[in-house]
């Protein structure tokens, strides 16, 4: 609240008190110099009274006043009147009993009073003789002594004490000036400040809120994913079963014509179970509750099966199959089952987007894994690579352009939504990979030349020696 | 609008606003060699080594009614450029007017339109209805090749609800009448809101006649 009262203050541009502008070193150097110059005494008070500069040398004229008892009092009494003096934004002359003078300056900023300047005791140049009331204030002053020293008091000529009071007004002003900006820039820059980080905590807070929400969709999404493929599945397998029962005749002989049909049915459910199968594991695998059966798993064996299973697709697409599995090659730790996913998934998208008449090459060799990952972060603080099978399946396709290269990796992404009519597949293959390569403490890498084709390779750990 | 009632004193806040480098500082300063000097404060400008406006000027004119009553007019300028929207919206904080300066230049409508909008927004965010606000338009540049001509600045002024006025405030041409016209929409709407001719026996027509006696400029520099 104080600091909302500040700021409303200085918006309006005020100068509330002369002290929050004027530094009291700066005036007090001003006025010693003053001094120094003209031998003339000053002070400054603020409008509210404080005194922010006060430099004078005691005259022996003072002095002396001040030892007698009715003079001191007169003198404090001047003081205190000359003291409190503002009349009206006018400068005034005023008259010491003693014969010298306080010359009182108000000062104004933006057409307010906020404080004046005394200039004083002197002794106007024109006033060649003390006035009777010096040595008659009191008894005890003795005339001869005190006209002694009324004649060492400094004196100006009044038109000159105007010009320098008028001089020091202007220095003063120019200080409370140069004060008043100082203080608004950094107070504005302050209230800026604190406006901007305002702003921006909303903003913050407006993030978070909608990043809360979205995370809260996206693990809905996941459940229903996972609800709806269980669901579809059970009634998926009876129409199966029950088509699979009519293909063999168990309810009686079909025409050729029936065969065919009752084939064609089969085939689309038996692709829409993959897909389904698919969502399945993807969901699993989002909540990270996949469970993999690790064994030490030989990469020909992985691969010879591989060949059983693509072969037909490929000779479909006339694409050209090339297994190459190196001599060194060890075997893979991981789940034999899920391995052959992974390969099946990166083998069956390179025969999809192969052309007609291309090759698809799916090669294994001996490698080795980062334990600090493929970025080399921190790699002194980590054990040294350990022995690892790069897989590696290599496409003669129409190949992936940069900008997507990232993205391939994310569930149901297509880099062009007509291929998924043309070529088939729901998008989810690759975040499967991924998610599996992942689960295996794998790494996969995915490069690509648009035109020539597309290379993906997975490493995956050794089994030890021994297993 | 602040009122001190002891000291018989009355501080009205105006700001001008708009895009950056549209002529804001250009319009104070003008008003500043043109005022009579006893009339102006001093200006006081805030600016980044490029010479850009960073915080804001202010320009304090003090006006005595005649019936006592110490009207203090302070103008404020804010940054135009938009990385200082919050700077922005404190200035304008507790205004009675705004003078929106637009570049009259075709190539910067979009700024104008953009600057409006922020306007409005940061109006709105200080809990002053942009409906009720006085807001005065200035077109200034209009010294400068491809703008809009005059025929076009007629058709807009006769369809605009804000009163327009044309600039150059580099050479101080309409800059008076725009303050003139910013003062005499502000004053007319404290007016409405808070009854100063009941309450201080100042009519509005005759706080203007005093602006126009305080504001009066030299001959030497007249507008065209």
């Amino acid at each position: 609240m104080q600091d909302d009262m500040s700021a409303a203050d200085i918006l309006l541009g005020d100068v509330l008190r002369l002290e929050d502008v004027l530094p009291r070193d700066s005036v007090t150097s001003v006025c010693k110099s003053f001094f120094a110059l003209f031998g003339l005494p000053v002070r400054v008070i603020s409008h509210e009274g404080e005194l922010l500069a006060d430099v004078h040398r005691d005259r022996p004229l003072c002095n002396y006043i001040n030892t007698s008892i009715n003079g001191e009092r007169e003198c404090a009494r001047t003081v205190g009147v000359v003291r409190d003096l503002d009349r009206n934004g006018q400068t005034n002359v005023y008259p010491c009993f003693t014969g010298a003078v306080y010359r009182i300056v108000p000062l104004d900023y933006q057409g307010r009073p906020i404080g004046r300047f005394i200039v004083g005791p002197y002794v106007p140049a024109e006033t060649k003789v003390p006035p009777p009331s010096l040595s008659s204030v009191d008894a005890a002053i003795d005339d001869g002594t005190a006209r002694g020293h009324f004649a060492k008091m400094p004196r100006v000529r009044e038109d000159v004490a105007q010009e320098i009071s008028a001089h020091l007004k202007g220095v003063l002003d120019l200080l409370v000036f140069s004060g008043h900006r100082a203080l608004l820039a950094s107070t504005m820059q302050i209230a800026s400040v604190r406006e901007n980080y305002r702003e921006l905590a909303e903003a913050n807070e407006a993030l978070k809120t909608s990043y809360d929400e979205l995370k809260q969709l996206d693990q809905l999404k996941s459940t229903f994913l996972a609800t709806v493929s269980h669901e579809l599945r059970s009634p998926l397998t009876s129409i199966i079963g029950y088509t699979e029962m009519l293909e063999s005749g168990t309810a009686g002989a079909l025409s050729d014509g029936q065969a065919e049909f009752l084939g064609t049915i089969r085939s689309k459910a038996d692709q829409l179970l993959g897909l389904i199968s698919s969502l399945l594991d993807l969901g699993r695998l989002e909540a990270k509750n996949l469970d993999l059966n690790y064994e030490a798993v030989d990469p020909r064996a992985l691969l010879s099966d591989l060949v059983s299973t693509i072969v037909p697709a490929a000779n479909r697409r006339n694409v050209s199959l090339d297994i190459q599995v190196d001599d060194e090659t060890p075997k893979i730790w991981g789940d034999q089952v899920r391995l052959s996913q992974i390969l099946l998934n990166l083998a069956d998208n390179a025969v999809k987007f192969s052309d007609e008449g291309g090759e698809v090459v799916v090669r294994a060799e001996p490698g080795k894994l980062d334990a600090a990952g493929s970025s080399g972060l921190g790699v002194a603080l980590f054990a040294a690579s350990r022995p690892a099978v790069v897989l590696t399946v290599e496409d003669s396709g129409m190949g992936i352009s940069g900008e997507n290269l990232s993205k391939v990796f994310d569930a149901f992404y297509q880099i062009d939504a007509g291929t998924t009519r043309l070529r088939g597949g729901a998008g989810l293959g690759l975040s499967i990979v991924k998610q599996l390569v992942d689960g295996h403490e794998g790494e996969i890498q995915v490069t690509s030349t648009l035109g020539e084709g597309t290379i993906f390779i997975v490493t995956l750990p050794a089994a030890d020696e021994d297993a | 609008m602040q009122i001190d009632f002891a000291a018989k004193e009355l501080t009205v806040k105006l700001v001008y606003y708009g895009p950056a480098l549209s002529g804001k500082t250009s319009n104070l300063r003008a008003i500043h060699w043109l005022g009579t000097s006893n009339a102006c404060g001093e200006l006081m400008t805030l600016e980044t080594q490029n010479d850009r406006t960073l915080f804001f000027d202010m320009l304090p004119i003090t006006v005595n009614s005649g019936s006592g009553l110490k009207v203090r007019l302070k103008l404020f300028t804010v940054p135009g450029q938009v990385m200082h929207n919050a700077t922005r919206r404190l200035v304008l904080r507790g205004t009675d007017g705004v003078a929106f300066i637009a570049d009259s230049q075709r190539s910067e409508a979009d700024a104008n339109r953009e600057a409006f909008l922020n306007l409005k927004q940061n109006l709105e965010e200080n809990g002053i209805d942009p409906e009720g606000i006085p807001i005065v338009i200035q077109f200034n540049k209009r010294d400068m090749d491809h703008i809009r001509t005059d025929e076009e600045l007629e058709v807009i002024a006769q369809r605009s609800r804000e009163p327009i006025y044309k600039a150059v405030a580099t050479r101080g041409y309409g800059v008076m009448q725009t303050l003139r016209g910013l003062i005499r929409e502000a004053w007319g709407k404290l007016e409405e809101d808070h009854q100063l001719e009941e309450k201080f026996g100042i009519s509005p027509v005759r706080f203007m006649n005093e602006v126009e006696s305080k504001l009066k400029h030299d001959p030497g520099q007249r507008e065209r």
